[in-house]
């Protein structure tokens, strides 16, 4: 017996009221653009459940491709039948025979209340008749190798005993959009998965300091963007010029403080583009303690600058757990290239850990930076990488005096 | 452009090209088939194995077997030799300074249980012939030292080395002459075994050969299909070996003209480079004038090339092999320089299309550059 459909059950969003017709429209956006390889499918969407039709398509690779999507909490590989009681028998019948396992149970639901036999009649009933009918089944209702699910809908019955799990979280798009800072180190590509996840689109940020970081950076941001692409087709990169500013930190603060006053820089160039690009928070990949920068006593110091949110999805994450998400993605191997990032360069030889405020206002009284973090992000330059395109280089036109 | 990375790889010159594309079309047909397409792509093989020969003078004493490049003739050399003569003597010798493709197989056949000697070099880079004396036994069976080191362009005294090595009559003696080929005059008919690869002498990637004594049997690395004389199995790319024929008869004709050329530039390079006082030369007087090794005294190597990229100058501050690994030149290292300087050392390495008036841009640049980075 064949499964001719697949059943999307919604995520979180289930609970989400008004906005629900919202959620599910932007899902079946996303839906079909990953599935866009596979056009035979056809799709319908009702108040539960988007249903994939298979129309005859190999299920595996369908299945895989869903996963990848945010706002899906589970898939079940479904086989569509008429709902009198024969012909539910029947196929349920045919359906267990084609299946492997020696015990089983029937889990019944029954959203058309109109239907003759309630939910635990259905369960009772059929199970009756498979365990007569199927001489090498028997039952066991607490870890049975098979869990047939008989769902009973207004328009048909669906019967399933494969469920996989999705991704979880929010459809793409549903929540905003962020500023993500990206560095091209192994944490930033894990908390941008974070966010898509969460159903928020990501817009990156990158700060370059030629010649003091590689060109060859920028190709290990395109790379894992392209990693990114899976989960938002199209992803735009500011890659800020940062070299001139840097240097002026050098020049007028002490070692200790280089760090933590750059770090502020960077958040006040983030606020600009996050506000000239309509996103609603900043994300970063910092994590609490990891290195000086990233301590509690840091991230007040450097938080300061500015009233965005800043969010930090990996804040508690361990190390090893957020390598294996990166291993997941696919962003690891490309992070671990060994090119210089502008933090590995300039790197005191006794970075702060426990920056003040007052201090950072010192310093940063001391030269005249504002001009030059205007001019960061006047002289942005932006790559576009759009899913099975070419990445390219778009002259940005959004940019502030001009508007 | 200015391209000063040649030691890297050198661009193809227009020769080498048009007959890849005129032999890859005529001559296609594999070279061990029997029909008459066959045994014409085999003429033109042999063709370029004899050229090749006697562009060496070796037609009488030596045989050649076309490989995918320098690293595959000195894998198969090395393990070759003491796979076939470990009975005779467990001891082989090298030096510290050889390339990874040397350095990396002594160390494999380290592990195999070889007794390995990594021969110290002088401050200049060269392995002293008195050193290998003192390292010699009578089980020693393998001596691999460079005829020219890729980092500085020193040179070694290759003759002197064989004289030692011949004492011994188990011992063989394999030269990696890779940055040595088309540039300095080497006395080949001392040398039991040496290998080259063709995109160092503007011919193709993926083309090299190693030529070694008639009576040398060396245990095959690939095995299969018995070509090459049955020590390289693998259908044998007829007309990338036809190519690498034609590059080193072009480089043995044109090795004065080249020199001469090349000669100029690197003087001038050399002199104005020791002007600036941020720099430091790490190539001995007497190097080959192609490479042109040196260190800056208080700026980063890695950012100063990456502001040359900017500009289209294209250098090296480490060798390309393990640009990917710890940015730390061992051979500066081994010449006892020390960390410092090894880790900030940057290669101009020049060829004979390059032009006296690039050498004084990259300078021009160079100095520019110096003034306006900042300190490491």
């Amino acid at each position: 017996m064949n499964y001719d459909h697949l059943m999307i059950h919604y995520g979180e969003l289930s609970t989400k009221g008004d906005n629900k017709k919202a959620f599910i429209r932007e899902l079946g956006k996303n839906i079909r653009h990953a599935l866009k390889g596979f056009p035979t499918l056809s799709f319908r969407h009702d108040h539960d459940h988007t249903y994939v039709v298979l129309n005859g398509e190999d299920p595996k690779p369908i299945i895989e491709a869903l996963q990848e999507v945010s706002g899906i909490q589970k898939i079940s590989l479904v086989y569509r039948s008429e709902k009198d009681f024969a012909s539910l028998k029947e196929n349920a019948l045919s359906l267990m025979k084609s299946e492997q396992g020696k015990t089983f149970k029937v889990i019944a639901k029954r959203s058309d209340k109109t239907y003759p036999k309630h939910s635990y009649e259905i369960a009772r009933e059929l199970g009756g008749y498979l365990l007569k009918n199927c001489p090498s089944l028997s039952v066991d209702v607490h870890h049975p190798d098979l869990s047939l699910h008989v769902e009973i809908r207004d328009d048909a019955a669906y019967l399933y005993a494969h469920t996989y799990p999705g991704a979880g979280g929010y459809p793409l798009g549903m929540n905003g959009k962020i500023m993500m800072m990206l560095s091209g180190g192994i944490d930033s590509p894990v908390a941008a998965y974070a966010f898509l996840r969460r159903g928020v689109r990501i817009e990156c940020i990158h700060f370059a300091a030629p010649p003091y970081t590689s060109d060859a950076v920028l190709d290990k941001l395109k790379d894992i963007l392209r990693q990114l692409n899976v989960y938002q087709p199209d992803i735009r990169l500011n890659i800020v010029p940062f070299t001139k500013l840097q240097l002026a930190i050098y020049q007028n603060v002490d070692e200790p403080y280089c760090i933590t006053i750059m770090r502020r820089m960077m958040f006040r160039i983030a606020e600009r583009l996050a506000k000239l690009h309509h996103c609603l928070a900043i994300g970063s990949g910092e994590s609490i303690g990891q290195v000086a920068s990233q301590t509690l006593e840091s991230m007040i110091a450097i938080n300061s600058v500015t009233n965005y949110p800043i969010i930090r999805p990996l804040a508690v994450m361990d190390k090893l757990q957020v390598i294996q998400l990166a291993e997941k993605i696919g962003t690891y191997e490309i992070s671990i290239r060994p090119f210089e990032d502008c933090c590995t360069i300039f790197k005191p030889k006794k970075p702060k850990t426990k920056p003040k405020i007052s201090e950072c206002e010192y310093f940063e009284k001391k030269f005249a930076w504002e001009p030059l973090v205007d001019e960061c992000v006047r002289n942005v330059s932006v790559i576009i990488m759009k899913e099975g395109e070419e990445a390219y280089y778009e002259h940005d036109d959004l940019q502030e005096g001009r508007e | 452009m200015i391209y000063f990375d040649n030691a890297a790889t050198t661009k193809p010159s227009e020769a080498v090209l048009s007959l890849f594309q005129r032999y890859s079309e005529s001559f296609f047909a594999n070279s061990s088939s029997r029909h008459a397409l066959g045994r014409e792509a085999n003429k033109c093989l042999e063709e370029a194995r004899n050229s090749i020969l006697s562009d060496f003078r070796l037609t009488k004493t030596h045989k050649l077997v076309f490989l995918s490049g320098a690293t595959e003739a000195n894998n198969l050399a090395i393990k070759g030799i003491c796979e076939q003569y470990k009975n005779r003597g467990k001891k082989i010798i090298t030096s510290a300074v050889e390339h990874p493709s040397v350095l990396n197989v002594f160390r494999r056949m380290e592990q195999n249980g070889f007794e390995v000697v990594y021969l110290p070099v002088n401050e200049e880079g060269k392995v002293e012939p008195c050193v290998l004396e003192e390292a010699m036994d009578k089980n020693t069976i393998l001596v691999s030292i460079m005829g020219i080191n890729n980092e500085t362009g020193t040179i070694n005294d290759i003759h002197s080395l064989a004289n030692i090595v011949h004492r011994f009559p188990k011992a063989f003696f394999h030269v990696d002459i890779t940055q040595a080929i088309g540039k300095i005059s080497l006395p080949y008919e001392e040398i039991d075994l040496f290998s080259f690869s063709g995109h160092k002498i503007h011919g193709l990637k993926g083309t090299g050969a190693l030529l070694f004594r008639k009576n040398i049997t060396l245990s095959p690395q690939n095995i299969g299909g018995d070509q090459e004389f049955g020590f390289r199995s693998g259908t044998v790319d007829m007309a990338g070996s036809c190519c690498l024929a034609q590059a080193v008869h072009l480089a043995k004709n044109n090795r004065q003209k080249n020199l001469e050329t090349v000669q100029i530039l690197s003087s001038y390079l050399r002199e104005a480079l020791k002007e600036n006082k941020e720099i430091v030369i790490n190539s001995p007087s007497d190097a080959t004038p192609y490479i042109l090794n040196f260190s800056f005294l208080h700026k980063k190597a890695s950012v100063i090339t990456e502001a040359l990229s900017h500009e289209g100058i294209y250098v090296s501050s480490v060798s390309a092999c393990h640009s990917k690994g710890e940015p730390v030149s061992y051979v500066l290292l081994a010449m006892g320089l020390g960390k410092e300087r090894a880790s900030n050392s940057m290669r101009i390495s020049l060829s004979s299309m390059n032009e006296l008036e690039e050498a004084k841009i990259f300078i021009a640049k160079l100095n520019d550059i110096i003034e306006r980075t900042i300190d490491r």
